[in-house]
């Protein structure tokens, strides 16, 4: 096959540096300046490349790592997921804070009330404070 | 056993949609990227290249080919399916690629196998062993404008594919990539290679011709093979949203073909713009244009 190759690969030219085979470089078509720059860029690349990929995996990161802080509570003291949590469990803390909710949304109504009461003794006591001395 | 269909164009050259669409015809059967005729043993597509200046393909450039045995032999491409891919493949590795594929091609019968690989272009002793193995296969040489060509290899992966094959200009300075020389010389072995194939063996068509109208110019390939070109088969052939790959695989082998394909494989008719030959390349900073050899060689593709 290789003459054949050979026999046919003179037929047209190329403008390229490989020879029959496009993924190898013909190194003795170039110059050894040329060489150090084929080989700078082929470098600069490579290295923009993992840029890239470094940077891809850092976004990635922190959004897991958001994630992970919004689920915490779901794994323990070693941030290993506990063994054979059952979804009671979740349900039951899910209640525990609604009712932990409903219980504080209680107490403020409460010192809300207190609060209208006072006022509204204050209110009263400042006008009795208010009549007498316009009286006297 | 029917003769096999190749396309050959570098790579973005709307190879994925015309071999979609060629491969939904009643009678053809549209394989993923083989990537195989690379290496001369089967085994040889899971080690890295004999020859160190070669660079090793991605581990996903097996994926077609396992996608393929899956759903050749288990008429689906689910894990169960790909594992089984992988004993078919362990069972004959020592087996050259030519048997190995001429096994695929006798399955396939009595339906025309239809694959392209873009990597086969960039050998000519790839595309010599094609010939040697189907001595009676037919090959479709694509071409794309070369500007749209380049400026979709420059927006894959930084033109990975454009430093793969040493596409690289030298000014007094410094080494760029260039991908119109990849577009030039891809093509050159091309037609290098269909000087060695029968004239009616091969055909040459522009993506653009088949993307814009291919009521018309679909039925061309269908004669040209031989087969059915009524408007039943030309309607199924536009669906290539239809072929069992046209989407992504199973977890274990994923690719096979351009992922922008797989995510978005329907294909609607349009006008392709076709830029000027003379005007400055948008992948370069320095405003220069296509070289005289480029045009030179687009204009004997049709392109003004």
């Amino acid at each position: 096959m290789s003459d054949l190759i050979n026999e046919i690969k003179t037929t047209r030219k190329k403008i390229g540096i490989s020879g029959s085979d496009e993924r190898i470089a013909d190194l003795s078509k170039l110059t050894p300046f040329q060489q150090s720059l084929r080989l700078a860029t082929l470098r600069e690349f490579q290295a923009k490349k993992i840029k890239k990929y470094v940077k891809k995996q850092v976004t990635q990161l922190n959004t897991k790592r958001r994630i992970a802080e919004e689920i915490k509570f779901l794994f323990d003291e070693h941030g290993q997921p506990s063994a054979n949590m059952p979804i009671e469990d979740v349900v039951e803390e899910r209640k525990q804070i609604e009712n932990q909710i409903r219980w504080f949304e209680a107490i403020t109504t409460e010192l809300r009330n207190r609060l209208i009461k006072i006022k509204e003794i204050e209110d009263y006591a400042l006008d009795l404070i208010g009549q007498k001395e316009s009286d006297s | 056993m029917a003769a096999p269909l190749f396309l050959l164009a570098p790579p973005r050259s709307y190879t994925s949609l015309v071999n979609a669409m060629i491969g939904q015809h009643p009678q053809a059967f549209g394989l993923p990227e083989l990537c195989m005729f690379v290496v001369d043993k089967l085994k040889e597509m899971w080690m890295p290249p004999t020859d160190p200046r070669i660079e090793s393909q991605p581990t996903w450039a097996i994926h077609g080919f396992l996608r393929a045995v899956a759903e050749i032999y288990a008429g689906e491409q689910s894990a169960a399916a790909i594992t089984m891919a992988h004993h078919w493949a362990i069972a004959r590795e020592e087996r050259s690629i030519a048997s190995v594929y001429q096994e695929l091609v006798a399955k396939i019968d009595p339906l025309i196998s239809v694959e392209k690989s873009p990597i086969y272009t960039t050998s000519l002793k790839c595309m010599l062993s094609i010939r040697e193995a189907f001595p009676d296969a037919r090959f479709l040489h694509l071409v794309r404008h070369p500007v749209s060509q380049c400026k979709s290899v420059m927006s894959l992966n930084e033109g990975t594919f454009a430093k793969y094959v040493n596409s690289i200009e030298f000014t007094d300075t410094r080494a760029i990539i260039e991908p119109q020389i990849a577009w030039h010389d891809l093509n050159i072995n091309i037609l290098n290679f269909l000087d060695y194939v029968p004239k009616e063996q091969q055909l040459r068509m522009r993506g653009e011709d088949i993307i814009e109208n291919p009521r018309h110019y679909l039925p061309i390939i269908c004669r040209w093979l031989g087969i059915r070109d009524d408007e039943e088969a030309i309607d199924e052939m536009i669906h290539t949203e239809r072929s069992p790959f046209a989407c992504f695989g199973p977890f274990s082998a994923l690719f096979g073909n351009d992922p922008a394909f797989l995510k978005g494989p329907t294909f609607r008719p349009h006008k392709v713009k076709i830029p000027s030959l003379d005007m400055p390349v948008p992948w370069r900073k320095d405003k220069k244009g296509l070289r005289p050899e480029v045009i030179a060689m687009a204009q004997e593709f049709g392109y003004k």
